[in-house]
C-alpha cells in the first residue's frame, strides 16, 4: 500500500516521525513509482528555494507617486485606472452592447411569449441604462487618466532628447492607429470578443507607454541615467 | 521654465547617501515623498513578488503593489517602530494579498478545484533537464486558486501549515492537502509526472 499524501508531504518536508519515516523507507525500497515521486517532489522543493525576487515595472513607482500627490492635494481618489479596471471597461462595454442588441438575455426578462412584455422591456431598458451609465463613468476615468498622463508628458517633454521624443511620438501614433482600428472593428462586430480584447489591449498599451514616458521624465529630472537608459531601451524594443 | 528648473530643492538626501531606517521612516511619516520613494525601492521587489505569486498574475500583482504602498503611506503614522519597517510592510502586504484572495474567492465560489484540475492542467511529456526558475514561476501562476496560495505561503514564504491555515482561514489538514495538490500539479506542468 502506498503512503498517503500527507505522509509523502511530511517525508519530503522532513517532518515525519521516526516510525513513519522507517515505514516509508521500507516502502520506497520496493516501489519505483513512489521513489520517483519523492525524487520529483524533492527536486521541486529545491527549485522553489531558488526562486528570485521580481523587480516591479519601472512605471509602478510613477503610478504610486502620482496617486500620493493627488491625495496630498485632498483629492478623494486617483484618476488613474488600475490594470484590472480596463478589463472591467471592456466587460462593461460588451454587456451594454449585448444589452442593446439582445435585450432578451438581460436578467429578469421573461421567456419569449411571456405575459408582461411591456413591463419586462422597461426593466431591461433600466438595466441597460444603469450599465451604460457605469460604462460612461469608467470611460471618463480612462479619458482622465490619458489626459493627465498626456499633460504630464507634454509639459515636461523638453526633458527628453529629440531622438527619444521622436520614438515616443512614433509609438503613440502606432497605438492611436491601432485603437482607431479596434474601435472600427467593434462598430462592425459589436459582440466580437477578439475585437473587444484588442481594444482593451490597445488602451492598456497606451496607458503603459504614457506611464513609461512620465517615469522616463522623472528619471531624467533626477539625473538617474541608468534608470532612464533602462526605460529608453524598453521603449525602443516596443517600437 | 523647464521642469528641471521648476523642481524644488530636494529636502531629502540623494539615494547614495546613507540614511538610517529610523530617519527614513521619520521622513516618510512627515510626508516626504522622496523619502517614501527610497523606502519603496528598498522593499518593492519583495512585496511585488509576493503579490504576483499570491494573485497569480503580474497585472494583478502590480495593482496590489500600488494599493499596498498607498495603504502604507496612509498608515505610516501608526508605525511605532516595534518591528522593523520591512516586517511591518510585509505584514501589511500579506494582509492586503489575503484580503484580495478572500474577495476573489467570494466572487468565484461557484468554481470548484475539481473543475480547475480537469480543465487547466495537462501533464507534459517527462523532461530530464533541471527545473528552470522561469518555468517554475510560470507554472506557479497557472496553479488553481486555493492550492496556489497555500503553496506560496508554505513552500515559498516558509509559513508552517498551522500558520497557513490561520492565514487562509482553513484547517491545518486542508493546508497540507492543498500544498500536496499544488506540488502534484507543478510536477505535471513541469514535465516530471
Amino acid at each position: 500500500m502506498h503512503p498517503t499524501e500527507t505522509a509523502i508531504n511530511d517525508y519530503v518536508d522532513g517532518t515525519s516521525d521516526p516510525f513513519e519515516r522507517n515505514a516509508i523507507d521500507e516502502h520506497l525500497a520496493a516501489c519505483a513509482a513512489c521513489r520517483q515521486l519523492i525524487e520529483d517532489l524533492r527536486e521541486l522543493k529545491s527549485a522553489t528555494a531558488t526562486l528570485e525576487l521580481r523587480p516591479p515595472p519601472v512605471r509602478a513607482w510613477g503610478r504610486i507617486e502620482r496617486a500620493i500627490r493627488l491625495e496630498q492635494r485632498d483629492r478623494p481618489r486617483a484618476v488613474f485606472p488600475s490594470v484590472k479596471s480596463l478589463y472591467w471597461l471592456g466587460a462593461a462595454a460588451a454587456i451594454v452592447l449585448a444589452a442593446l442588441i439582445f435585450p432578451r438575455f438581460l436578467p429578469g426578462r421573461a421567456p419569449a411569449g411571456g405575459d408582461e412584455p411591456a413591463e419586462m422591456s422597461a426593466s431591461a431598458r433600466q438595466a441597460a441604462e444603469a450599465i451604460e451609465s457605469e460604462l460612461r463613468l469608467a470611460e471618463s476615468h480612462y479619458e482622465n487618466a490619458i489626459k493627465g498622463l498626456e499633460a504630464a508628458a507634454k509639459s515636461d517633454q523638453d526633458a527628453l532628447d529629440p531622438g527619444t521624443a521622436a520614438t515616443l511620438q512614433k509609438n503613440l501614433a502606432v497605438i492611436d492607429q491601432a485603437i482607431s482600428e479596434s474601435r472600427a472593428a467593434m462598430r462592425a462586430q459589436p459582440t466580437s470578443e477578439p475585437a473587444q480584447q484588442s481594444l482593451i489591449e490597445n488602451f492598456k498599451t497606451k496607458i503603459a507607454l504614457l506611464q513609461d514616458t512620465v517615469a522616463l521624465i522623472n528619471e531624467m529630472r533626477k539625473g538617474n541615467e541608468a534608470g532612464a537608459a533602462r526605460i529608453v531601451s524598453g521603449l525602443k524594443n516596443k517600437g | 521654465m523647464t521642469a528641471r528648473q521648476q523642481r524644488p530643492t530636494l529636502p531629502f538626501p540623494s539615494k547614495e547617501a546613507t540614511v538610517s531606517p529610523e530617519d527614513l521612516v521619520a521622513q516618510c511619516q512627515a510626508g516626504n515623498v522622496d523619502a517614501f520613494e527610497t523606502l519603496y525601492h528598498q522593499h518593492a521587489a519583495r512585496l511585488y513578488t509576493l503579490a504576483c505569486r499570491m494573485a497569480g498574475s503580474p497585472e494583478d500583482g502590480e495593482d496590489l503593489l500600488q494599493e499596498i504602498f498607498l495603504q502604507a503611506y496612509r498608515k505610516l503614522g501608526s508605525f511605532k517602530g516595534d518591528a522593523a519597517i520591512g516586517t511591518w510592510l510585509y505584514r501589511l502586504a500579506l494582509n492586503h494579498c489575503l484580503d484580495y484572495v478572500r474577495s476573489r474567492q467570494a466572487k468565484m465560489n461557484k468554481l470548484t478545484d475539481t473543475l480547475d484540475a480537469e480543465t487547466s492542467i495537462q501533464p507534459t511529456a517527462r523532461r530530464e533537464t533541471p527545473i528552470a526558475r522561469l518555468d517554475l514561476e510560470r507554472a506557479v501562476e497557472r496553479l488553481p486558486d486555493g492550492c496556489r496560495e497555500a503553496f506560496v505561503l508554505h513552500d515559498v514564504e516558509g509559513f508552517d501549515h498551522k500558520e497557513v491555515g490561520r492565514l487562509l482561514g482553513i484547517a491545518e489538514g486542508t493546508s497540507k492537502s492543498q500544498v500536496f495538490k499544488a506540488r502534484m500539479k507543478l510536477r505535471a506542468l513541469l514535465g516530471r509526472a
